[in-house]
């Protein structure tokens, strides 16, 4: 349908454009932080992707329950759209938050609460990916990844409590959190001008993938 | 402290790497969506 | 007893008849305890201070390394016997047959917890009977978490090929929370402090164990949908 595609298309040169002014803004706009230097700049990918990734699963969530009370295939192909993005952001937070993690705290991977939390999250939602591969059939397919979707997401502010405070047993809390407090306004800019247009990519690439599951379950059927 | 400008291209680089894979993947089936046209029968069983 | 309350209770009781004409499921898994006694010990090496110091650890191992074998086949009788469709037809309240099917496997934990306490107390010499009110607490809001993730997600998996590979692949990640919180609790325990210390861990497995419960009661009519 071609008001479909050009709404794709315009949400795209969006995404685009955000992220452009989200590069700028990080690396321009931004300061360089007094006690981290620039590394700190990564903060501006690792924060908004994070958020991002919990936008995702709890679309997820809806998607999940969506299909359960209703039966209708949108609502899973909701919740298999924000999967696949949504772990993609948070493969992406852990990445960019252990990159950050070598030269501000000497190693690749810190147990620290939010990224083992994140750690966790993945896990999970690969988990979800995986059980939704190996299965075939597609109401099957729909209930059991549904199920498993609910669970996870209910699990979140668990799993976050749980390793706060295991983290709190071991370690207390450094100054040098990925957050820096108080947070200067250029700085809260640039994070929120990054996280629109993280989330701007984010439904584009949600809007396309629910398409291509629309067209192949169109054609399968 | 220096500046590690290394790590900063290096965590930028691979997101947008990991996003120009996850979106060139998503614009390759729907091409090849659109070449299809006609209604297919269903795919297999349970794996 | 009400009519839910007397399904619930008709699982339970089939599962523990099945289970005792054919000793199958129990005997292996206490024998699989006993095993996993020795695989720590020798994982650890002889030096008895490194097995007592991980010792809270190595317990929930223990417990959840039972509980992926045993929560993955809370269907198996079932499926096995072609009973898959007698349970999808069952009429009422499903989520019946969920608590029907988590109380059998949390009585089964038990046995199998029991056994590697006594187990863990003769082949290290751990006198476990003063803390023994505390470490039941702690273990009983613990396996609570472990079953009820353990029975909800061994019922998704249950009519699939992969499942010996999808179920610990779920359930892992999912109980993250209660190993936490449970190893912590449990070390407090251990170390003779009183169980008021624990509170807070405690609160979060009462609180974890409610939100697993209830989204397995919601969701479980969903998973048995033929």
């Amino acid at each position: 349908m071609a008001a479909r595609e050009l709404a794709s298309r315009v949400l795209g040169c969006l995404a685009v454009l955000a992220i452009i002014a989200g590069l700028g803004a990080a690396f321009g706009y931004a300061p360089r932080e007094a006690v981290q230097g620039n590394v700190q700049r990564i903060m501006y990918l690792h924060v908004p992707a994070v958020l991002t990734a919990y936008l995702a699963f709890a679309l997820v969530f809806v998607g999940s329950v969506g299909y359960l009370l209703t039966r209708r295939a949108g609502w899973d192909r909701l919740a298999l759209a924000a999967a696949e993005p949504g772990v993609l952001f948070t493969g992406i937070t852990i990445a960019s938050g252990s990159i950050w993690g070598k030269p501000t705290w000497g190693t690749w991977w810190t147990w620290d609460a939010r990224l083992t939390s994140t750690a966790v999250l993945f896990l999970v939602y690969v988990g979800y990916l995986l059980l939704r591969g190996m299965v075939d059939e597609p109401d099957r397919r729909a209930r059991a990844a549904a199920v498993v979707g609910i669970l996870g997401a209910a699990n979140m502010p668990i799993v976050h409590f749980s390793v706060k405070w295991w983290r709190a047993l071991h370690q207390p809390s450094t100054i040098l959190g990925p957050e820096p407090s108080p947070i200067a306004a250029p700085i809260a800019v640039a994070l929120l001008i990054n996280w629109i247009a993280f989330t701007l990519l984010f439904a584009y690439l949600l809007a396309a993938r629910m398409e291509i599951a629309r067209l192949e379950d169109t054609h399968a059927g | 402290m220096p500046d590690n400008w290394g790590y900063v291209f290096s965590a930028y680089g691979l997101a947008a790497a990991a996003l120009l894979v996850y979106w060139r993947r998503l614009a390759g089936r729907a091409k090849i969506l659109a070449g299809r046209g006609a209604p297919r029968r269903g795919r297999g069983q349970d794996r | 007893m009400s009519g839910y309350a007397r399904r619930v209770w008709m699982v339970v009781w089939k599962d523990a008849l099945t289970e005792r004409r054919s000793k199958e499921s129990l005997n292996v898994l206490v024998f699989f305890s006993l095993l996993l006694l020795f695989v720590f010990q020798f994982a650890l090496g002889p030096e008895r201070a490194r097995v007592e110091a991980a010792l809270p650890g190595l317990l929930w191992l223990g417990f959840i390394l039972s509980g992926l074998l045993a929560f993955g086949r809370t269907f198996l009788v079932e499926r096995e016997n072609d009973c898959w469709e007698g349970l999808v037809l069952t009429p009422g309240d499903k989520s019946a047959i969920y608590l029907g099917k988590l109380a059998g496997n949390v009585l089964v934990m038990i046995v199998v917890e029991v056994v590697l306490l006594a187990l863990f107390a003769v082949f290290f010499a751990i006198d476990f009977t003063p803390v023994l009110p505390g470490l039941a607490a702690v273990l009983s809001l613990g396996t609570l978490g472990l079953a009820s993730v353990g029975t909800l997600f061994g019922a998704v998996t249950a009519q699939m090929r992969a499942r010996e590979l999808l179920f610990p692949v779920l359930l892992l990640p999912a109980v993250v929370p209660v190993l936490l919180a449970s190893v912590s609790a449990t070390q407090t325990v251990l170390s003779g402090l009183p169980l008021a210390d624990a509170g807070a861990w405690l609160k979060l497995l009462a609180a974890a164990d409610l939100v697993y419960l209830v989204v397995g009661i919601l969701t479980f009519e969903f998973v048995l949908e033929g």
